[in-house]
């Protein structure tokens, strides 16, 4: 007897866009996440929309599945995407003639390009070096992850698409040579069960491999980990890319008011392997440099990483590990029917976050054939979620200060009515229980009690909570209250304030110096000292 | 010219200006900021002095136990309102109510009385912030089993303005409100109305502040039952409270304080510090005196600026010990940057790296400037900058 039509395991942007997808052809799914939603690779990244620009010379047919979901998302999701455009800029050590085949590559997969005089661009962008030589506009973006992810998982919801988090898919289960279900364990309470299926999808992206491999299916998923710095400022108005063959360190991605850095390139032996070194910190600070003079003066609030799950098509290369960038960055649909001989699994590694939502569309596509479901896809038509009415606007702009509003309406949507009705009638949760982020007590309040918040981390997730210039210093602490009122689904509130500030501290530990050194003694004066909480 | 220039006007820098003054000295302090007392609990930390004695580069091993004895006593009958004991820790309060030891302590703090009590009563200040009463409750019924604890809420008029737009209201902007005389006299309402217990009932009040507040200590003294309070988050009233009962006791012992400006430079002649170059927009300004101290409060201060590389004293570039390893995996453990700072000699002054060379004859190193010592892992902060800066004062 099955449950649900599809299983679909993990809980990053594809898996949560396929989920949509298929919830929206009216196929029953449910969606099993290890963790919460977006707590891998989907939110460790460094949150651009690429325009293809950066994979025209090499890859034209990723280019041209970037610039079309580019314009798709823009348009479907414009309140997780910041349209601040991008530049590519090609200092002196960039080669002339990368130049010109970049032009006519951006040309042949239809990336519109247009040249910025240098006059302009020392004018538009005044931290960047002055001696840069050509400089490109390119329609770059910028996505937030995490908001991204939620939306789909709303939306899929709305289409009574289900998701579970913390629950991990164990192994798959068979019936004579086809898969029949998942054998799932609820990491909270240690249940284990199983749920029966038609088709399972494996979206596990970095641990990809592990589920099929559960069933001895092999499956090569190249860990591929990527560092990238956070700057406590806006320090470019724009995405500003290197003119050149992709590398460390040479892209700038400007987010509400920091910047990211990134990324390093480096094969690891498993997802988990994702601290950030001293030694990348360094590399990409020196490459950022270049673009960046003076880059040694500005704060850096964390470094972090994340695991590109490559797909390597040719079991038989020996071991030698070739560099991440030279694998291909597009995506691999793998019908094990097809490959293996086994029934009712369809494999989708690789690929990149700004092609989520195509990857979930070729796999519903798939997923459908088999069902013999005929509904299209209408994931790049219907936008992400509904426009917020003006009434809650309205309302939030007169019970909040001015720049909270915008960002909370985003990240709530709908559910914003329920906080500021809260703020309403209790004025004093309106205040910005995290300052830096500007979250507000009742929002905080309201992710801490979601029935899919467990740890203080997922409210950091759905609220940005801890994110900011103090690292958590000041919220963590403010945040104790509402856990507490949720006592029971929460670890102790000791627990759950050590692991919050151990995962900070994991980010903050290689980029520790002026001012973020500074504000690391005040953590340390507020809870070991005032507060006197110590080591385990 | 002054006998003394003291760079910094934190715990260290002021406890140093205080005993100099006192000696009849002539003393200047330059300080760039105001110190980092409001960001403490306001009680003084001493750690474990016996233990931490036998580490040989610690401060108090520097200096000895007769020295950090003196240190203590001295505080003390400067400021009657704060007690501590060499032979045994005070309890007090952290702002979620659980207890903790500490060194010197506003008295109002000491939680003797919970000891005894069958009832504690914790007032519970409307829109306080980040003041926790159902978490506070919780950490009191598992430390004082023997208690009943009742929250006992209530609001005043001079805030109910506030309240209705939703801001908050700070322990600093209570502490400011009882200090004032209608303060006092609500207080003293307040107190009346509370249900006459017996004497088993403690009150427990957060936000209040009463060391050095007169009026304050004259209600909580006439009231049937013990009121004690309880540390706050940062900004802290009380350490507040204490960082400007400072700057008033070396004002009034005819000390100069110059807040708002920092030293960019020392001048100095065969080993002999002359002359403090004052940062200033238009020419630099500078001041001479027969000796100088530096208390310029380590990282957190301003006195050491960290590279990705290496740490720099940012006054006189002094040689700083700086461990290979800076971090450890959990954060709340031991984290060796915290070690960074100044070696010195038994007398304080800055020694060269082996130890031997003093690098300045009349310059003394004090507080979180020196080297090998961690206020969090071996909770000794106010300890190390009170007897470091009497030290140094003593000397002066």
């Amino acid at each position: 007897m099955k449950d649900y039509q599809v299983v679909i395991v993990g809980g990053g942007a594809t898996g949560v866009g396929i989920l949509r997808d298929l919830s929206m052809r009216g196929i029953s799914a449910l969606l099993l996440e290890q963790g919460d939603l977006a707590h891998g690779t989907s939110s460790r990244f460094h949150g651009l929309l690429h325009s293809g620009g950066r994979y025209a010379v090499k890859d034209p047919q990723s280019a041209a599945e970037c610039i079309d979901e580019n314009l798709i998302l823009k348009k479907i999701a414009p309140h997780c995407i910041s349209d601040t455009g991008g530049w590519f800029v090609q200092t002196k050590d960039d080669s002339p003639g990368y130049v010109e085949e970049w032009i006519k590559s951006c040309a042949g997969a239809h990336i519109p390009i247009r040249e910025v005089s240098i006059s302009e661009a020392c004018r538009k962008e005044p931290l960047m070096d002055k001696n840069v030589l050509r400089v490109f506009e390119v329609p770059d973006a910028t996505v937030d992850g995490f908001r991204i992810v939620w939306a789909n998982a709303r939306s899929a919801r709305h289409y009574n698409g289900e998701f579970r988090t913390y629950h991990q898919a164990e192994r798959l289960v068979t019936d004579k040579g086809q898969v029949t279900g998942v054998a799932v364990r609820n990491l909270l309470n240690g249940h284990q069960f199983t749920v029966h299926c038609d088709i399972v999808v494996n979206a596990a992206g970095a641990w990809a491999s592990q589920l099929a491999g559960s069933i001895g299916i092999p499956l090569d998923v190249i860990c591929d980990k990527g560092t990238l710095l956070a700057f406590n400022q806006r320090l470019f108005h724009r995405v500003v890319n290197r003119l050149r063959p992709s590398g460390d360190g040479d892209i700038f991605v400007p987010h509400e008011t920091i910047t990211i850095l990134g990324t390093t390139s480096q094969f690891v032996d498993s997802p988990e392997d994702n601290d950030p070194q001293q030694e990348e910190v360094r590399s990409l600070l020196e490459i950022g440099e270049q673009l960046l003079p003076g880059i040694m003066k500005n704060r850096i609030i964390r470094a972090f990483s994340g695991i590109r799950p490559l797909h390597r098509e040719d079991h038989d290369v020996p071991g030698v590990k070739e560099e991440g960038r030279n694998v291909s960055r597009s995506f691999a649909l793998i019908d094990h029917e097809l490959q293996d001989g086994i029934k009712g699994l369809i494999s989708i590694v690789g690929g990149k976050f700004t092609t989520y939502r195509l990857m979930a569309e070729k796999v519903s596509d798939r997923v459908a054939e088999k069902l013999g479901n005929t509904t299209p896809c209408h994931t790049a038509e219907e936008d992400l979620l509904p426009e917020i009415p003006e009434h809650v606007y309205k309302k939030a702009a007169r019970l909040l200060p001015y720049a909270p509003v915008e960002k909370m309406l985003e990240r709530l949507q709908e559910d914003a009515e329920d906080v500021l009705k809260e703020i309403e009638q209790t004025p004093h949760k309106g205040q910005m229980l995290c300052e830096c982020e500007m979250v507000s007590m009742a929002e905080v309040e309201k992710a801490a009690s979601d029935e899919d918040t467990h740890h203080l981390a997922d409210i950091r997730r759905k609220t940005r909570l801890g994110m900011g210039t103090c690292q958590g210093a000041f919220c963590t602490y403010r945040a104790l209250p509402l856990l507490w009122q949720k006592k029971e689904k929460y670890d102790s509130l000791d627990e759950e304030l050590r692991n919050f500030l151990n995962q900070r501290w994991k980010g903050i530990r290689p980029v520790l110096w002026g001012q973020q050194l500074r504000e690391t003694e005040l953590t340390r004066a507020i809870y070991s000292g005032i507060l006197q909480f110590t080591e385990n | 010219m002054w006998d003394g220039i003291i760079i910094g006007g934190g715990l260290a820098g002021l406890t140093a200006g205080i005993r100099a003054a006192e000696r009849g000295k002539q003393i200047l302090i330059i300080s760039e900021g105001a110190g980092s007392l409001t960001y403490s609990s306001g009680a003084l930390d001493f750690g474990d002095v016996g233990q931490l004695l036998s580490h040989e580069d610690h401060p108090y091993a520097l200096l000895g136990e007769t020295v950090v004895h003196a240190g203590m006593e001295w505080f003390q009958n400067l400021f009657p309102d704060y007690r501590g004991s060499w032979s045994e820790f005070q309890e007090i309060l952290t702002p979620l109510g659980a207890p903790r030891k500490a060194g010197i302590v506003p008295r109002s703090h000491n939680t003797e009385p919970l000891k005894n009590a069958k009832v504690i009563i914790l007032m519970a200040p409307y829109g306080l912030k980040d003041f926790f009463p159902e978490i506070i409750k919780t950490n009191l019924l598992k430390a004082y089993p023997q208690c009943e604890v009742e929250i006992f809420p209530f609001r005043t008029g001079t805030f109910e303005s506030w309240h209705t737009i939703g801001k908050p209201v700070t322990g600093m902007d209570y502490t400011k409100y009882w200090q004032s005389q209608p303060g006092v006299s609500e207080l003293k309402r307040l107190l009346d109305s509370l249900p006459q217990t017996s004497g088993e009932t403690v009150i427990l009040f957060p936000g209040l502040a009463a060391a050095f507040c007169e009026p304050l200590k004259e209600v909580l003294a006439g009231t049937p039952f013990p009121v004690i309070e309880m540390t706050s988050f940062p900004p802290s009233a009380c350490g507040h409270n204490l960082y400007s009962a400072l700057k008033q006791k070396f004002k009034s012992l005819g000390g100069e304080l110059l807040t708002g400006t920092g030293v960019q430079s020392i001048e100095s002649h065969n080993k002999v510090c002359s002359r403090a170059i004052v940062r200033s927009k238009g020419r630099p300004t500078a001041f001479s005196a027969d000796s100088f101290i530096l208390a310029t409060g380590g990282i957190f201060g301003g006195g050491i600026e960290a590279t990705a590389d290496t740490a720099q004293e940012t006054v006189l570039g002094l040689p700083l010990y700086v461990p290979a390893q800076w971090t450890n995996s959990e954060f709340l453990g031991e984290q060796p940057y915290a070690r960074i700072g100044i070696e010195a000699d038994r007398e304080l002054r800055p020694v060269g790296p082996g130890g031997k060379e003093v690098l300045f004859k009349n310059l003394r190193v004090i507080g979180r400037m020196l080297a090998h010592w961690d206020p969090w892992t071996e909770t000794c902060g106010g300890g190390v900058s009170l007897a470091t800066g009497w030290f140094a004062g003593n000397q002066l």
